[in-house]
Formats: structure tokens, C-alpha cells, sequence
């Protein structure tokens, strides 16, 4: 994937996440409609193509307002890949030299590499994780189970011993996918998966669609450095 | 410029620490109070028994009130473990919304329950009750 391709692709999936986002502000939080009204307008003209740059500019701004709005993230960790792939986008866009242009997309294909490998680690050092005790807890008391009846799921030890593995051992072997495009590929799919995952289970849509926006930059980092 | 720093620097150097350990979790119940000062407690936007496969693939596209609630318990742990107005301002604006259907009493109240576990039993504390404040 070419340099400006995976460019390309990073702003189509990150206006349809904005989107996305956006139409659920505009719902749900009428007290700062303006800001997300504009925003849902901008990702569109950046979704087409038009004037990408002045688009990123202003989203950037945009998302300047909403952390002073909400005194920081609204959704946690979405709204954090969001902030990162938009300061990497529009870097990769103004800064005056082409190296330094794609080392502010390596960054973002550092980060979502990183975004697994600690994932992994702290819950790889965390004797709680380790035994399914963690994961359970998540189900049993947690605010994320998106019905009371997944709560049953807490008094599942093997079924949740095994999915703790799946995950440490997942995450934590994630920048091995690196070597090859292949392996790059397959990861990313179960990543993917994952996310999903969490989505059905925990209501945790936009980090689905907003972590999906960061892939691209990682198929074109892999090809570019290994 | 300090405190700009400090919202946009988690965002371009992230921690990425998800589920690093589960801590207690918030739940936040209100009430409307009568001229006695009594009344009873409700949850806030409780979660459904249980939910079909087509409801759960349609909140991947739209789940506004779900992402609200989760930023209610990020504003319940803001408020216990570094309160400021701005947090408490939100809670309450959220529950006169929810109050909005119910004008039969003028003063509102809430508290934060945080459950936790203790060995094998499940253990609520209530952690902060608010002052009475006037339904809008």
C-alpha cells in the first residue's frame, strides 16, 4: 500500500467513524450541538475527498473544543485513538518534508501496535488476569456488560481462563505479526474481531469502527520498514 | 496552557493500560425528594435483562444512550477521585433530564454506589451522596 493510499484510506474510515460519532452527539448531547453539527459536516467533505487538509485542520481544532467541553475523553480510549489518528493525519498532511510526513504516520502505526502489546503486558504481569479472576470481575460487577445477563457469564471459570489467555497471548504477540504481510493481515483480522467482540458485549461500538480507521497505517508502515 | 496540555497529551502519548486492573465499579442512583425528604432511590438508566442478537449488531451503528452512561461512571470516578463542578454539573444535568418526566417533586438528590468484590461476595458502598439541589 502506497504512502498516499494508506493516507487516503486512514481519512475515508475516520470520517465515517466521526460520522458515526457525531449523529450520536448531535442525539444525545443537544447542550453542544453546534460543535457536533459542524463536525458531522467537515468528516463529510473529508469523506469525499474535498480539500482534505483544511477539513483535518478544522477537525482538529473541533476536537480541541470537545476535550475542553467534556474536561477530556467523552468515550476514554475511542476518544483517544481519535485525537492520536487525527494529529498524525493532519501532520502527514502539512509538515514540509515527505520524511516527516511519514514519520507522523509511522507514530500512529507505532501506536496501534503499542495499543496491543501493553494491552497485553499489564494484564500479562497481573496475577488476576492470569487466573480468569480479572475477567470475571469485568462480567460480575463491571459497568460494561451491555445486559444482566451476560453477568451470568462471571460464573463461567474455564469458558473466562481461556478467553484471558486468548487475549494476553494475543495482544502480547501482536508486533510479530510485523514480519510478514501475511501475518500482518491475519492479526489485524482478529483484532478486528475483537473489537467486535467487545461491542456486542460491552457496548463499546466506537472503539470497533475508530480502531479500524488506524489499520491502514500499519499495512503501510509493515511494507515500508520490514 | 497548562491544562490544554494536560487534555490533548493523553490522546498523543496514550497509555494504553485497558483493563490494567478491574477497580470498583460506579453506579449512580437519584431520587426525587418529597417535602419530608424522603424518596426512593432509582438507577440511572439501568442495563436491559437481556438484549436480541439484532439489537446488539444495531448498537454497533447507534448506541448514543449506552456511550452516555459509560461517560456518567468516567464522570462518577472523576468526582471521587478529583471532584471538580464541571463533573458534578454533568450528573446533575443528566438527571434532570431523566427527572424531566416526573415533575412531581421540586428538589433532586443523587448518590454513588461503587460495587467491588471482597473475596467471594460482592460488596456496594456508598461513596458520596449529594446535596438536595432544586428539580429545574
Amino acid at each position: 500500500m502506497s504512502f498516499d493510499t494508506a493516507l487516503r484510506a486512514t481519512e475515508i474510515l475516520l470520517a465515517l467513524a466521526f460520522i458515526q460519532q457525531s449523529a450520536e452527539h448531535l442525539w444525545r448531547t443537544p447542550e453542544i450541538r453546534w460543535l457536533f453539527g459542524l463536525r458531522l459536516v467537515v468528516s463529510v467533505v473529508l469523506l469525499v475527498g474535498f480539500a482534505p487538509t483544511l477539513s483535518l485542520l478544522v477537525l482538529t481544532g473541533l476536537s480541541v473544543v470537545a476535550l475542553h467541553h467534556f474536561q477530556g475523553p467523552y468515550n476514554g480510549g475511542s476518544d483517544r485513538m481519535s485525537v492520536l489518528i487525527l494529529w498524525c493525519l493532519t501532520l502527514a498532511h502539512t509538515l514540509p518534508n515527505p520524511r516527516w510526513q511519514e514519520l507522523a504516520f509511522s507514530y500512529l502505526a507505532l501506536q496501534l501496535t503499542l495499543s496491543y502489546f501493553i494491552s497485553g503486558w499489564v494484564k500479562l504481569v497481573n496475577a488476576d488476569w492470569r487466573t480468569g479472576t480479572a475477567l470475571s470481575d469485568v462480567f460480575a460487577f463491571s459497568a460494561y456488560p451491555v445486559a444482566e445477563n451476560m453477568r451470568a457469564l462471571a460464573h463461567s471459570p474455564r469458558l473466562l481462563l481461556t478467553a484471558s489467555w486468548a487475549v494476553i497471548a494475543f495482544e502480547v504477540a501482536f508486533p510479530l505479526a510485523l514480519f510478514t504481510p501475511l501475518s500482518l493481515i491475519a492479526a489485524l483480522a482478529i483484532a478486528a474481531t475483537f473489537h467486535l467482540a467487545n461491542a456486542c458485549l460491552f457496548g463499546l461500538n466506537r472503539f470497533f469502527w475508530i480502531w479500524l480507521a488506524a489499520y491502514p497505517s500499519l499495512i503501510w508502515f509493515q511494507a515500508r520498514v520490514f | 496552557m497548562l491544562q490544554f496540555l494536560m487534555l490533548l497529551l493523553p490522546g498523543l502519548i496514550p497509555s494504553w493500560q485497558f483493563f490494567k486492573t478491574v477497580e470498583p465499579s460506579p453506579r449512580v442512583q437519584w431520587r426525587l425528594l418529597s417535602d419530608d425528604g424522603s424518596g426512593d432511590w432509582r438507577d440511572y438508566q439501568p442495563r436491559p435483562q437481556s438484549l436480541s442478537v439484532q439489537a446488539i449488531l444495531r448498537r454497533l451503528f447507534w448506541n448514543p444512550d449506552w456511550n452516555d452512561t459509560l461517560f456518567m461512571v468516567s464522570l462518577s470516578e472523576r468526582l471521587m477521585d478529583s471532584p471538580t463542578p464541571h463533573s458534578l454539573r454533568e450528573i446533575q444535568r443528566r438527571l434532570e433530564g431523566e427527572a424531566a418526566q416526573d415533575p412531581s417533586a421540586d428538589r433532586l438528590q443523587f448518590q454513588l454506589v461503587f460495587v467491588s468484590r471482597d473475596g467471594g461476595e460482592l460488596i456496594q458502598e456508598i461513596t458520596y451522596l449529594s446535596a438536595p439541589w432544586p428539580h429545574p
